[in-house]
C-alpha cells in the first residue's frame, strides 16, 4: 500500500513510481468535473480506486490575510469571492459578525431584504449544484435548463444590487439597495413560473430511472460519519441529521417563517447516498420558494440601513457569526483589537472544506467514475475550500 | 424479471425526458444573440443599478477624497494642488484604473454629489491594459472643485464621459 502523506517533494517522487498493481492518476486541476480548480491524486487498481487524495491550495487567495489589511467595511467585496455561487450568504455572515462585534442593530426591512436575497441565492446555488451534478454524471440537458432559470435570478439580483455574481449587497448595518415594488412583483412572477419548472425538472431527471440507478446507494454517508467529519448543510441533512441553522440557531428573521427542513430518507437507496443529496437540494429549492413568498408578503416598510460611522472601530473582543449558506454553515470569527479600523484576525469556516475531507475515506473501493458522483453530490466549490 | 422491468422503466423515463425536452421546442427561447441581433444595445436596457464602468463628472466633484479612501484596493488616484498664496485648490489628477477595479460600488456610496457613479457600460476591451486607466482629468488640465452651494451644471447623459474616453483610446471618432 502506498504511504501517502505528501509532506515534501521526495514523497511525491516516490508516489510517482508504480507500485505492484497500483497506478497513480492525477485528476484535475483542469478536469471538467472537478468544480473549479481541484486536484485529486488517485491511487487505483484499474478502475477501482484505492484512495483519492484531494489536494487543495490551487485557489488560495489569502482572503483571511487580506481582511487584516482592509477596513471593516472595505472587506465586504472580498467576501463575495469566497463562494462565487453563494456570495450573498458570505456577505450576510460577515456583516452579522461585525454588527455583533460592534453592537449595531439592523433595521427590520434590511433583515427581510437579506433573507430574500439569500434565499434567491440559495435557489441559484442549488440550481448549479444539481444541474452540474447531473452533467457530471452525463446528463447535459438538465444543466442547460437550470442555467436558464438561474439567469432569471441573475437578472433579479442585477436589478436589486447591480451585480450578477459578486453581489456585495450587505453592508455593515443594513443593505446597499432597497427593493423596489416592481422588482418584488417580478420575483413573485418568477416564483409562479419557477415552481412548475421544478416539477418539470423532476420528470426530466430526478425520477429518471437511469439517473436514479446511477446514484442510488453510491457512497452513502452514515449520520455518525457525517457529524464526525463535520459535514454541514444539505450534505449533513441528506444523511438524516436534523440540523439547520435557520431553525436551530435562528438568525436574522428566519424564526418568523414557516418552512420545513428537508431530510434524506433514503429516497431510492440507503440514507445519505448520492441520490439523497441530490433530492435534498431539489426539495430545498421548494422550501426556499416558500420562504420567499412569505418574506415578500411580510416585508415591512422602513429604513434599510442604520446609522453606522464611516470608519468602524469595534471594541476589543472576538465573535463568531454563522449563517446557513447553500453549502452549509458559513461562519466568520472576527477579532478586534479595539484601536484599529481593520480586523485583527478573520477566520472563515466554510462547508466545502469539511466536505473535501470526507472524500478520502469515501473513495475507498469505488469506481473512478463514482468519484465524480461524490464530488458532484457533495457540491464542493473550489474557492470555498481554499479561500 | 426485475431485469426487464428495469429496462421498461428506463425506457419510459427516457421517453418522459424526451417529452419535456420536446415541449421546449414550442416555447419562446431565452437566449439572445449579442451584440448584433438585439433591437437595442445592451447598455441601454441594463437596469440603472447596474455596476458597470465608473464615470466621474469632474464638474461636480468636490475633491473631498471620500471615494479614494473608501476604495479597498486603491483604484482611484486623486491629486489636489493647493496654491499656497491664493489658497486655491485644483484637482490635477483623477485616475480610475478600470482594469483593477472590482466594481463593488463602495466609492460610489460615499460620494456626496454623485460625481463618481457607475454606468451601464461594460465592453471596454483594448489591446493595451494601460488604456484602461481612465483619466478623467487629462494631464496638464486642472479642475476647480465644485462647491455644493453653487448651481449644478447641466446634467450629461450617464456614460457619455467614460464612453468618450474609451473611444479616444481606441481611436474611434
Ligand atoms: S468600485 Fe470598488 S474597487 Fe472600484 S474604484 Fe470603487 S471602491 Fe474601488
Ligand atoms: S468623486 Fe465624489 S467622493 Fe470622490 S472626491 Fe469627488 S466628490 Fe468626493
Amino acid at each position: 500500500m502506498i504511504k501517502q502523506e505528501l509532506k515534501n517533494i521526495d514523497e511525491l517522487r516516490i508516489l510517482r513510481e508504480p507500485v505492484e498493481g497500483e497506478m497513480l492518476v492525477n485528476m484535475g486541476p483542469q478536469h471538467p468535473s472537478t468544480h473549479g480548480v481541484l486536484n485529486f491524486l488517485l491511487v487505483t487498481d484499474g478502475e477501482v480506486m484505492h484512495r483519492a487524495v484531494p489536494h487543495i491550495g490551487y485557489l488560495h487567495r489569502g482572503i483571511e490575510k487580506l481582511a487584516e489589511q482592509t477596513e471593516y467595511a472595505g472587506f465586504m467585496p472580498f467576501t463575495d469571492r469566497i463562494d462565487y455561487l453563494a456570495a450573498m450568504a458570505a456577505n450576510q455572515a460577515y456583516a452579522m459578525a461585525v454588527e455583533k462585534l460592534a453592537g449595531y442593530v439592523v433595521p427590520e426591512r434590511a433583515e427581510f431584504l437579506r433573507v430574500i436575497a439569500c434565499e434567491l441565492n440559495r435557489i441559484a446555488s442549488h440550481l448549479v449544484a444539481t444541474g452540474s451534478m447531473a452533467m457530471d454524471i452525463g446528463a447535459v440537458t438538465p444543466f442547460i435548463h437550470w442555467i436558464r432559470e438561474r439567469e432569471y435570478i441573475n437578472e433579479i439580483t442585477e436589478e436589486l444590487c447591480g451585480s450578477r455574481l459578486t453581489y456585495n449587497y450587505c453592508r455593515i448595518g443594513g443593505v446597499s439597495h432597497d427593493l423596489p415594488a416592481t422588482l418584488a412583483g417580478k420575483i413573485l412572477l418568477w416564483l409562479d413560473h419557477f415552481e412548475p419548472i421544478i416539477d418539470e425538472f423532476d420528470r426530466l431527471i430526478t425520477h429518471n430511472e437511469i439517473f436514479v440507478h446511477r446514484l442510488a446507494d453510491v457512497c452513502a454517508i452514515s449520520a455518525q460519519n457525517a457529524t464526525g467529519y463535520g459535514l454541514v448543510g444539505p450534505n449533513l441533512r441528506a444523511s438524516g441529521v436534523d440540523w439547520d441553522l435557520r431553525r436551530d440557531k435562528p438568525y436574522s428573521v428566519y424564526d418568523r417563517f414557516d418552512f420545513n427542513i428537508v431530510l434524506g430518507k433514503g429516497f431510492r437507496g440507503a440514507v445519505g447516498d448520492s441520490y439523497d443529496r441530490f433530492v435534498v437540494r431539489v426539495l430545498e429549492m421548494r422550501e426556499s420558494c416558500k420562504i420567499l413568498r412569505q418574506a415578500l408578503v411580510a416585508l415591512p416598510a422602513g429604513e434599510i440601513r442604520s446609522k453606522v460611522p464611516r470608519v468602524i472601530k469595534p471594541p476589543v473582543g472576538e465573535t463568531y457569526a454563522a449563517v446557513e449558506a447553500p453549502r452549509g454553515e458559513l461562519g466568520y470569527y472576527v477579532v478586534s483589537d479595539g484601536v484599529s479600523s481593520k480586523p485583527y484576525r478573520v477566520k472563515i469556516r466554510t462547508g466545502s472544506f469539511t466536505a473535501m475531507s470526507i472524500i478520502e475515506s469515501l473513495s475507498k473501493g469505488v469506481m473512478i467514475a463514482d468519484l465524480v458522483a461524490i464530488i458532484g453530490s457533495l457540491d464542493v466549490v473550489a474557492p470555498e475550500v481554499d479561500r | 424479471m426485475q431485469y426487464f422491468t428495469n429496462i421498461k422503466r428506463s425506457m419510459m423515463s427516457v421517453l418522459e425526458g424526451m417529452a419535456v425536452t420536446f415541449s421546449w421546442l414550442f416555447r419562446r427561447p431565452y437566449t439572445v444573440q449579442w451584440p448584433d441581433k438585439i433591437p437595442e444595445p445592451l447598455e441601454k436596457t441594463l437596469p440603472a443599478t447596474y455596476r458597470g464602468l465608473l464615470e466621474v463628472d469632474t464638474r461636480i466633484c468636490t475633491a473631498c477624497l471620500a471615494c479614494e479612501k473608501a476604495c479597498p484596493i486603491e483604484v482611484i488616484a486623486i491629486e489636489v494642488d493647493r496654491n499656497s498664496e491664493t489658497k486655491e485648490r485644483h484637482i490635477v489628477r483623477f485616475d480610475v484604473d478600470a482594469a483593477k477595479c472590482m466594481y463593488c460600488g463602495l466609492c460610489v456610496e460615499q460620494c456626496p454629489t454623485d460625481a463618481i457613479h457607475h454606468t451601464t457600460l461594460f465592453a471596454a476591451t483594448t489591446p493595451d491594459i494601460g488604456d484602461l486607466v481612465l483619466t478623467f482629468i487629462k494631464p496638464g488640465e486642472r479642475a476647480l472643485p465644485f462647491k455644493p452651494k453653487d448651481a449644478p451644471p447641466a446634467a450629461i447623459e450617464r456614460g457619455a464621459i467614460t464612453q468618450a474616453l474609451l473611444d479616444s483610446r481606441r481611436g474611434v471618432e
